[in-house]
């Protein structure tokens, strides 16, 4: 390992630094920290780096400094692990320590974009990074064509309590391995931390919603509310006019806008994760996968020698972490509401640990033994009651949908009204609070909160709302 | 030009050590075991290389096996004794991992005596736990990491008086001490290693009376009393030996480090006035001082040291992700955040007489320029 006595001089701090990153202090208690200052030509002119921790540590802190003495964020945002494993002779069994290095430097870097001068848009394309298959392989699709990307991940949710928590999306794993995917590529790649909006954005709302005893899609929020906009506004400052993702979903370009649609993989299909993103950010996205087959998507990976090639499959609700709903709501400071399970004549026929947990339809869990299978036909939060039907008592032609939104004008569509469900036709009247859905044959679970989303004949997202009833 | 100052971790072969191996890498090649010209020409050099080993220890011919190095020395004085069975063992935390590790391995039960913040095993403590019965008690006779002297006779007399047999880890000692196991009471066994005087790398020995009732361990021939099986090397006994002789036969060498050392931790003291050294000032082998700096990490002050021309040991080990300080450190009560700022600085024959200056002058320049990455995060 080499850290040198000339590495010193870029030890300490700045008087006035326009960007400021640290990392590390956990398990080995390493730390690093990084400054950055801009000369006006947007390089960076002064950097100091400060290091309590191992040579590993701060031969990767000291060469980092020094890079990026005289680099653009974008050049910056290139320096990758491996280059700086194989400049300070750092064995494989410290990269882990060098990594702490990188982490604090795209902290640096992510506050440096805020900082710096707007790069004015052109042909760059800002691809998101989850650190998952599925955007290493857009990302690689994307370089394919020649153009000139950048990966973006954000930082959206850290539980260390979580079960599993390697296995959620946003896991500091995750997202090295974004990095070292673009990395490997040539690729810049900035990190934000997005911990706070999403936090208030899509964490919050989804434990009110299960607090009122309704059952939400935090992916079609987390998209439709923030994500996506926040991705757009930072490709914005790196002069990226277009925005690609991971997703397995088409677009469908018309005179009048463009709309979401189903991907080819019907399997796979996340249009409807996307049905909340505002029209006006369609135009600008591109998504990769389109056409592709998630087997299809693993071979490319694996054949492009992509690190993410092997990473474990991100669940649908990432920030739960590989745990239980229950334990996730329990945890973060939901009140369960145990109660008593009821028949359709109010019989009592047993007691449950907390009625938020449970959704409209739901079979499984309910305890109660009975000749038919029972479900769960609705949840009274409030009183911690949940009363249980056999599916017949389920059956409905009409719902509700508030906080609506239709892209195109239709009378009738193919409703999806919850996300791993066939999809119903339906006609479409508009009422004061959004939109009723007569539906041509009867469904058994419509739970309250689900996001209904509304296709055409063609597999197009014309339009959304959240299910009151 | 570099300076030395980690006799502690080895030192390059001594010209006498050479001279005695040389002839048995080529012309006098034989297997000390076979009854021809060549093999007794080889044995003949064996039995040389034990004499000379045992007269420098003070014991018998016959109490001397020759290993591969101190650390299969060390385990073959714990794991023999065990002989399979897991008794109890005393021992302490300033053990090298050769001892603990093999103790920790094999034993049914393992105690440790605590230590004294000055690196010096509480023999009071040592002596309530040593019972008769135990399988063994084993003590490091210096420690590795700060130098300190343990009180040996004492332990060797506790240990004898209830039967106990006793082995002693002399790696470092033998570097600096005379171990005279004549005088030491007791089923002694003490492990040495040539490396760290002068001699050839891959050679030890396990010395004493003990020896002679531990258990095999490896199985093969019945060289080396069935201890040590396998063709002897002739050479690495006899580099032993040469090296062992001439360090036992140099009495200015020990004053000498001793006055390089102290004047090296005296120019530190002034020039960082927070640090402390740990380990007893008096009871230390004369080469060694283990500085504890506030502020910094040891390992990483050792890098810079060896660019600025320096070769020194950091005193915490760092073993992949989990930084941790050594057992013996928080044995003697130095807490984490002082025991990662550890730098161990060992002198012996390869200083000059500026050599601690030097070395005192960079670490005061460099702690600094340290300490200042330290503070910029907050630390």
């Amino acid at each position: 390992m080499r850290l040198t006595v000339h590495d010193l001089a870029r030890a300490g701090t700045l008087d006035a630094p326009d960007a400021d990153g640290a990392a590390g202090g956990s398990a080995c208690g390493d730390q690093v920290r990084i400054q950055l200052r801009f000369a006006p030509d947007a390089s960076f002119e002064s950097v100091r780096f400060g290091v309590l921790g191992c040579t590993a540590a701060s031969a990767a802190a000291a060469w980092l400094a020094e890079r990026c003495e005289g680099a653009t964020l974008l050049e910056a945002a290139r320096l990758s692990l491996d280059a700086c494993v194989a400049a300070r002779e750092i064995p494989a069994e410290r990269h882990a320590c060098a990594a702490v290095a990188l982490d604090a430097l795209a902290a640096a870097l992510a506050d440096a974009l805020v900082a710096m001068p707007v790069v004015p848009r052109g042909a760059r394309i800002a691809v998101a990074m989850s650190g998952g298959v599925d955007s290493a392989v857009a990302l690689h699709r994307v370089l394919a064509r020649g153009d000139d990307a950048v990966g973006i991940t954000l930082r959206l949710w850290i539980d260390p309590d979580a079960p599993d928590a390697a296995r959620a999306c946003c896991s500091p794993e995750a997202v090295r391995r974004a990095r070292a995917t673009c990395h490997a590529l040539g690729v810049p790649h900035l990190t934000l931390d997005a911990r706070d909006g999403f936090r208030e954005t899509v964490v919050q709302p989804f434990l009110d919603d299960y607090q009122a005893g309704r059952t939400p899609n935090p992916c079609t929020t987390c998209n439709g509310d923030f994500r996506i906009a926040l991705l757009a506004q930072t490709a914005d400052r790196l002069g990226a006019a277009r925005l690609a993702t991971g997703h397995y979903a088409r677009l469908v370009r018309h005179d009048d806008g463009a709309l979401v649609a189903r991907g080819a993989d019907h399997a796979k299909d996340q249009s409807a994760m996307l049905a909340r993103v505002p029209p006006a950010l369609l135009g600008r996205l591109e998504f990769p996968l389109a056409d592709a087959h998630k087997h299809d998507v693993r071979d490319e990976a694996a054949s492009a020698g992509l690190a993410a090639a092997t990473a474990a499959e991100s669940q649908d609700v990432c920030f739960l972490g590989g745990g239980d709903l229950r334990g996730f709501l329990d945890r973060h400071g939901v009140d369960l509401r145990p109660g008593e399970i009821r028949g359709g004549d109010d019989e009592l026929l047993g007691h449950h640990e907390g009625a938020v947990a449970f959704t409209v339809g739901q079979r499984r869990g309910l305890g109660v033994a009975a000749p038919e299978p029972l479900y769960v036909r609705s949840v009274d939060a409030a009183a911690g009651i949940v009363r249980i039907t056999p599916i017949a008592g389920l059956a409905r032609r009409e719902v509700e949908l508030v906080d609506a939104r239709l892209h195109r004008p239709v009378s009738h569509v193919r409703a999806r009204l919850r996300i791993h469900m066939a999809d119903v036709g339906a006609t479409v009247e508009a009422t004061p609070d959004g939109l009723r859905l007569e539906l041509d044959e009867p469904v058994f679970a419509v739970a309250p909160g689900q996001v209904a989303v509304l296709y055409d004949e063609d597999g197009a997202v014309v339009g959304s709302g959240t299910i009151s009833r | 030009v570099r300076v030395y100052c980690d006799h502690a971790a080895t030192t390059p072969l001594c010209d006498e050590a050479w001279h005695a191996m040389e002839p048995f890498l080529r012309e006098r090649f034989g297997n000390p075991s076979e009854p021809h010209a060549e093999g007794r020409t080889a044995r003949a050099g064996l039995d040389a290389a034990r004499a000379r080993v045992a007269e420098a220890l003070g014991t018998g011919d016959e109490y001397v096996v020759f290993t591969g190095g101190g650390s299969e020395a060390d385990n073959l004085a714990v794991l023999g004794r065990l002989a399979g069975e897991r008794g109890r063992v005393v021992s302490t935390a300033l053990e090298h991992p050769a001892v603990a590790g093999a103790a920790r391995a094999a034993a049914g039960e393992l105690a440790l005596a605590p230590v004294r913040a000055d690196g010096i095993v509480d023999v009071d403590e040592l002596e309530r736990l040593v019972q008769p019965g135990d399988r063994l008690c084993a003590v490091i006779w210096a420690s590795n990491l700060t130098g300190a002297i343990q009180p040996v006779r004492e332990i060797a007399e506790l240990c004898a008086e209830r039967g106990v047999p006793l082995h002693l880890d002399a790696v470092q000692a033998a570097a600096w001490l005379p171990l005279r196991l004549d005088e030491l009471p007791g089923e002694l066994t003490v492990a040495i290693a040539a490396h760290k005087l002068h001699g050839p790398k891959g050679a030890g020995a396990l010395a004493g009376r003990g020896v002679r009732s531990l258990a095999r361990v490896l199985h093969g021939g019945g060289q080396e009393h069935g201890l040590r099986p396998g063709t002897e090397s002739v050479a690495q006994a006899s580099g032993l030996a040469a090296a062992l002789a001439r360090r036992v036969a140099d009495s200015e060498l020990a004053g000498r480090s001793a006055a390089l050392r102290d004047d090296f931790e005296r120019r530190l003291e002034d020039a960082l006035p927070d640090l402390q050294f740990a380990g007893d000032r008096i009871a230390r082998l004369p080469g060694h001082s283990l500085a504890l700096i506030d502020g910094i990490r040891g390992d990483a002050l050792c890098a810079l040291l060896d660019d600025a021309g320096f070769a020194v040991a950091a005193g915490a080990a760092c073993h992949s992700a989990e930084q941790e300080p050594s057992a013996a450190l928080s044995a003697m009560g130095i807490g984490r955040a002082r025991a990662l700022g550890a730098l161990r600085c060992t002198f012996g024959e390869l200083n000059g007489a500026a050599d601690g200056d030097g070395l005192a002058s960079a670490i005061s320049t460099l702690v600094p320029a340290l300490r200042t990455a330290g503070a910029a995060v907050g630390a």
